[in-house]
């Protein structure tokens, strides 16, 4: 049962992934979008977004790995420059580079001692310093005033994605038929 | 994949250094300054300008030669960003800067308005 269960994902696995990775990516680019649209919290830097796309680039991490995660930060990060100018493009590629790579680490990591939220909030923290980093570099240290207000939005913006995850997860495994 | 739990130790542990962090930061960067206003603009990192507010006279604009074009506005104690030929005009909508410790960014122009205070000399002669 198994072994045929592995044969089924190897035969139709690439297919499966890449379309799986497209419609990450446009979940992503959507959720990114719209939290463009919303009015922008007092207290955050310019173009720094809370990241709520990140919950599109941590499913992809979880069921579909490190690589699959890395390309839709990347498509992401290409969206928001092409739409908003290179600077957001910057801000959303720091921001999700960062917030990536911390959450692969977390979920290759056997013994990670976190559960979802604290997942989550690690991802946005990452997330959050990214975007300080590139503000930081793009002018001086006037907009290190702006952490305070960063770390908390990330611990509310980190908690949501965690949640998030935590609900959509076995839904999500089910229709994908991967194991949970 | 692995069936992760929502909650653990861990993540209060994660959540309470953050919350610290976050509040050593605010105490560490936002401590208040005393005396005059002074705006310092900087643009790219590099400081451009130090106006000390109480001492403008009569408001005037300071446009500057940014890509996209930034317009500060400057009146007497007070300072923002009046104009800016981008997207998401979070610097206009930072409103005015007038105490020692407030700041307003336009992150694609690169400018940077920072009011430190300044209680020396000038403090001693008014």
């Amino acid at each position: 049962m198994s072994k045929t269960g592995v044969q089924r994902v190897e035969q139709d696995g690439r297919a499966r992934k890449v379309a799986l990775l497209g419609m990450l990516s446009a979940v992503a680019v959507a959720l990114s979008w719209l939290e463009g649209m919303l009015a922008p919290l007092p207290g955050m830097p310019p173009g720094a977004k809370l990241g709520l796309s990140n919950v599109a680039t941590m499913l992809a991490a979880t069921t579909l790995g490190p690589g699959s995660a890395l390309t839709v930060t990347l498509i992401k990060g290409a969206f928001a420059g092409l739409t908003r100018g290179l600077t957001a493009g910057l801000m959303s590629l720091a921001g999700g580079l960062l917030s990536t790579g911390a959450v692969c680490l977390l979920l290759r990591w056997r013994r990670c001692p976190f559960g979802w939220i604290g997942i989550g909030v690690t991802g946005a923290v990452c997330h959050n310093l990214g975007q300080l980093l590139v503000s930081y570099l793009l002018t001086n240290a006037a907009v290190l005033a702006y952490l305070p207000l960063l770390l908390l939005f990330a611990l509310l913006a980190g908690a949501a994605t965690g949640l998030t995850l935590y609900i959509l997860l076995p839904a999500v495994s089910r229709i994908w038929g991967k194991g949970g | 994949m692995k069936a992760g739990r929502l909650w653990r130790a861990a993540d209060l542990i994660l959540i309470f250094s953050v919350a610290a962090a976050a509040v050593l930061a605010a105490l560490l960067l936002w401590r208040p300054a005393s005396g005059d206003p002074v705006a310092v603009v900087a643009v790219a990192g590099n400081e451009l300008d130090r106006i000390r507010l109480s001492a403008v006279a009569s408001g005037y604009d300071l446009p500057l030669d940014t890509e996209p074009g930034v317009v500060l506005r400057v009146e007497p104690g007070r300072i923002r960003f009046a104009k800016a030929d981008c997207p998401d005009q979070v610097c206009v909508n930072s409103g005015w800067l007038s105490s020692p410790g407030q700041t307003a960014v336009c992150l694609p122009a690169r400018v940077s308005v920072r009011l430190e205070g300044d209680g020396g000399v000038d403090a001693v002669v008014r």
